[in-house]
């Protein structure tokens, strides 16, 4: 896990502490010792609060496809750090970088990507990715 | 002349034009635009962009708390690593999470990673983040709610004076929503840095005082005193800085309920399929209102 993001985990987890605290951030469903690269299609770029998602179309061995989410932190967050609702399109050829889910469902976090334009703002990745 | 039916909204856009040149019309200074905490600039992925050396060293984190009130703080400090531990290694949920977007003050101002603006005008500075919470600070010259009308809030109550171009702000009655129950006294626990809990414990009578001003054009600096005699041996000193975001002209909100999709189910965070009765999003914008002349009465 990242230092970055363990202190928002831990942010979070003194917040759970309270009786009443904010708890929309959570990522404890994620490996954050885990980068899976993943390439694919933009099913949707879903801009919503508390987080976006993109949900991401990829072959699978069979033939078919898996649809993926990859969950974001907030729009508030997004757009000072530069992402916009447009930043990515259904049918927009994308690989991203994400910590898998611990259960292994195909759902993940999203660290870095490359989009049609090029590289996508994210978390620099220490290149352990694995292709998927 | 403004036809009578026009008018209503006119009169709002006369008044929001007023506020928007405030500053300039009454010598306040204008601090429009958005902000964010130096020390909690967020990145894509949810973490923050700053490392915790950084962060660490900006907190200034070290409450001169009496001796008698630190087993207090060490039994909240064992409580908050034990939840911190069920949810970081095993990804449970301790229980107890309302999904709320409340942060309260003086978090919102210490270590929040909210945007937030500040409007300047001669009776009220308002204090505004993306949360939507908001920070009223009176300047009109009119004391503290009377104590008969006075109750503990997650905000405060806030009055405060200009000394030239300083904002000085005096808040009492601030309840955390961060209270731990078990303690059963008004906890403030501002967080955490990996092993370096930060978790503070005033009492109700706790005061904060602070002394907002522009340090630059893209910079403002809060410095914070938190006088607590029940709790704190001397009154506890904090700075913070809030930059400009440059590339951001409108409030974007932050709302924890919206279309979330972390539900926790037996007892661990879970990720769930998106609705499948939602359009994708982002949805289409409306076409604009076709102009038409005001109709005389």
């Amino acid at each position: 896990m990242t230092r970055a993001l363990r202190y928002t985990v831990i942010a979070i987890a003194a917040m759970l502490a309270a009786s009443s605290a904010p708890a929309h951030h959570s990522f404890a469903m994620f490996d954050q010792t885990k980068i899976v690269t993943l390439q694919g299609t933009v099913k949707d770029f879903r801009w919503t609060n508390p987080h976006v998602f993109i949900q991401l179309l990829v072959k699978n061995e069979s033939g078919g496809e898996d649809e993926w989410s990859i969950e974001m932190t907030s729009p508030e967050h997004l757009v000072r750090v530069g992402w916009k609702p447009g930043t990515l399109k259904s049918g927009d050829p994308v690989t991203l970088n994400i910590h898998p889910m611990h259960d292994g469902a195909k759902g993940g976090q999203y660290v870095s990507g490359t989009g049609p334009s090029g590289p996508l703002i994210g978390t620099p990745t220490p290149g352990q990715g694995q292709s998927k | 002349m403004i036809p009578r039916r026009l008018a209503p909204a006119a009169a709002l856009l006369l008044a929001c034009a007023g506020t928007a040149t405030m500053g300039a019309s009454t010598g306040l200074p204008d601090w429009s635009g958005q902000w964010e905490n130096v020390g909690a600039t967020p990145d894509a992925s949810g973490g923050f962009n700053q490392s915790l050396d950084q962060v660490l060293k900006g907190m200034e984190w070290n409450p001169p708390t009496k001796p008698e009130v630190q087993a207090r703080v060490d039994k909240v400090d064992a409580m908050e690593r034990k939840r911190m531990d069920a949810i970081d290694r095993l990804g449970q949920d301790p229980g107890g999470a309302v999904r709320a977007c409340t942060f309260g003050y003086p978090l919102l101002m210490l270590e929040s990673p909210l945007m937030f603006e500040v409007l300047t005008t001669p009776k009220e500075t308002a204090l505004i983040f993306s949360s939507r919470e908001i920070r009223h600070v009176y300047t009109d010259g009119r004391p503290h709610t009377p104590a008969d009308e006075l109750w503990a809030t997650p905000w405060g109550d806030s009055i405060g004076h200009w000394e030239g171009q300083t904002l000085v702000i005096d808040t009492i009655a601030v309840k955390s929503p961060f209270v731990s129950e078990s303690e059963g006294i008004p906890i403030l626990a501002f967080g955490s840095v990996e092993d370096e809990l930060t978790v503070a414990i005033l009492s109700s009578q706790a005061r904060f005082v602070e002394r907002i001003r522009m340090l630059d054009k893209d910079h403002l600096e809060d410095r914070i005193t938190i006088i607590d005699p029940t709790n704190l041996t001397a009154p506890w000193h904090m700075i913070r800085t809030y930059e400009r975001v440059t590339h951001v002209n409108r409030m974007v909100y932050e709302d924890c309920e919206g279309e979330d999709r972390n539900p926790i189910v037996n007892g661990h965070f879970t990720l769930a399929p998106p609705p499948p009765d939602t359009p994708p999003s982002p949805p289409s914008l409306p076409s604009p209102p076709t102009p038409q002349s005001p109709t005389p009465r």
